[in-house]
């Protein structure tokens, strides 16, 4: 059983006619076949399930003077077991867009990929490149087609574009959010908290680095699922650079040096009389 | 998550020459967030036997509260300290006296016993004992802790030696668990000393 995917065709004319060769198995969204079960309800139940979504990390975005910085740690759990410390959980869209991934790792890679596939296609096709709000929406309307059957993907989308810089959210429940400032992930309320006191619009590259790779640092120290390494990346007018990736739990000791205790009783050797 | 990876835990115990090693984690948690990195699961009965709870923290502080009143009654009435074999089967009768509404802990029980021969042992929530020769291991990190001890240790090492090796096993396995961790905090006792010392771990 085949889904109908029909109304997602992109009507944009194609350069040089209908090459249907070509491009037909790019433009609509890719059709995956259902499996053949007795009880649908239950299997659906079951993969959503799967992947639950537990979104056990830490990523955020914010846009700011020079651009847009964006950081994440590097942890991957499966319930209390680390399965990796060295996840890349910001994807390279293209040279001048950036994705964030939380929720399902293969469902994450997978759609950006996707997306940049489509964002490509576009250029090839208009000339000019597409859009941090177009390619939003891109991904924004597969994953809404793809509601209910159990995706889980929190990602961010950051770029910059003709009007500058652009920061939307998309969610695997089909949101999508226009922003200037988001964390997704189970270490967003402490990294909230840290960017929210943390933040002005006119800081430099190097401040801004600072406040995300700090936002990180506090909230892989409170919450369990998230770890590793805090990658922090700026977009700027040329696209994006990586500034940083610094292990957090060395972060921990050079914000936090370790004091030699004082000694209180020490013990020496008993004179014999 | 089942409820004895409410608060997260990491313990080990080790024998060597003449001596043994307690360690734990000092990580409190409610699920994924981190509440406490000075957390105490390791405690002291007299000064050759210690007491480690893994397991909920609720549960582990009232445990060590009961066992502790049963010593000192012990003491009191013996006129001596217990033996490690005597308390561990203290501790398996307390934790089997509530078989049908159970303490959520898993309890490592180090002890030099006559002759200062160390002792370890561990139980599960009910007191079903498990004795053991080398090491014993419990809480959330257990899996990993035991592919750890098992890799790194020796029989007869000294009490140097077995601090390295207690350290390595339990920062290299609560390094692979989101809920336990933040530091580790170990005790090495000989018939003469105890060493307490805290270990600066990943606080991630």
């Amino acid at each position: 059983m085949k889904l109908d995917f029909s109304g997602l065709e992109s009507s944009a004319p194609l350069y040089g006619g209908s090459n249907d060769l070509l491009f037909d198995g790019f433009s609509a969204a890719p059709a995956f076949d259902l499996p053949v079960t007795s009880n649908f309800d239950e299997y659906q139940k079951k993969s959503v399930q799967m992947v639950k979504p537990a979104k056990g990390t830490t990523t955020l975005a914010f846009i700011f003077k020079d651009g847009v910085m964006v950081a994440a740690d590097s942890r991957a759990s499966m319930g209390g077991y680390i399965s990796s410390q060295s996840v890349k959980k910001i994807i390279e869209i293209n040279p001048y867009m950036l994705g964030t991934m939380a929720g399902g790792a293969a469902d994450c890679q997978f759609w950006h990929r996707n997306l940049g596939i489509k964002c490509r296609l576009h250029e090839l096709a208009n000339k000019r490149r597409i859009s941090v709000t177009g390619a939003s929406k891109l991904l924004a309307n597969i994953l809404y087609s793809y509601r209910g059957m159990g995706l889980s993907v929190g990602t961010m989308i950051a770029g910059w574009d003709e009007k500058g810089p652009g920061l939307y959210y998309v969610d695997s429940e089909g949101g999508r959010l226009k922003g200037t400032k988001f964390s997704v992930g189970s270490g967003s309320p402490y990294a909230y908290g840290v960017l929210d006191s943390g933040y002005r619009y006119d800081m430099t590259v190097d401040e801004a680095a600072e406040l995300a790779r700090r936002s990180i640092y506090h909230a892989t120290f409170r919450d369990g699922a998230s770890g590793g390494v805090a990658s922090v990346y700026h977009v700027g007018p040329n696209g994006w650079t990586k500034l940083s990736g610094d292990d957090v739990g060395e972060l921990h000791y050079s914000y936090y040096p370790v004091e030699p205790a004082t000694v209180e009783q020490e013990m020496t050797e008993a004179v014999v009389a | 998550m089942s409820i004895f990876e409410y608060n997260g835990s990491a313990l080990v115990a080790m024998v060597g020459k003449n001596c043994f090693a307690i360690a734990s984690d000092r990580r409190l948690g409610v699920h994924l967030q981190t509440v406490a990195t000075d957390f105490q699961r390791i405690f002291k009965i007299h000064d050759k036997l210690f007491l480690g709870l893994s397991g909920l923290g609720s549960d582990a502080q009232t445990l060590h509260q009961r066992l502790v009143f049963r010593h000192k009654l012990y003491q009191l009435r013996e006129e001596r300290d217990m033996k490690p074999e005597t308390f561990a089967s203290l501790v398996s009768a307390v934790l089997y006296e509530k078989r049908f509404g159970p303490y959520f802990c898993q309890p490592v029980i180090a002890g030099l016993g006559d002759d200062d021969k160390p002792f370890i042992c561990t139980m599960d929530s009910i007191g079903a004992k498990e004795l053991a020769k080398d090491f014993v291991v419990a809480g959330t990190a257990s899996e990993s802790l035991y592919g750890a001890c098992e890799s790194m240790f020796k029989p007869d090492m000294d009490h140097e030696e077995l601090f390295e090796t207690v350290s390595q096993a339990l920062i290299s396995s609560i390094d692979r668990d989101c809920l336990s961790g933040w530091g580790g905090h170990v005790y090495v006792v000989t018939p003469t000393e105890v060493t307490e010392r805290i270990l600066k771990g990943r606080m991630d």
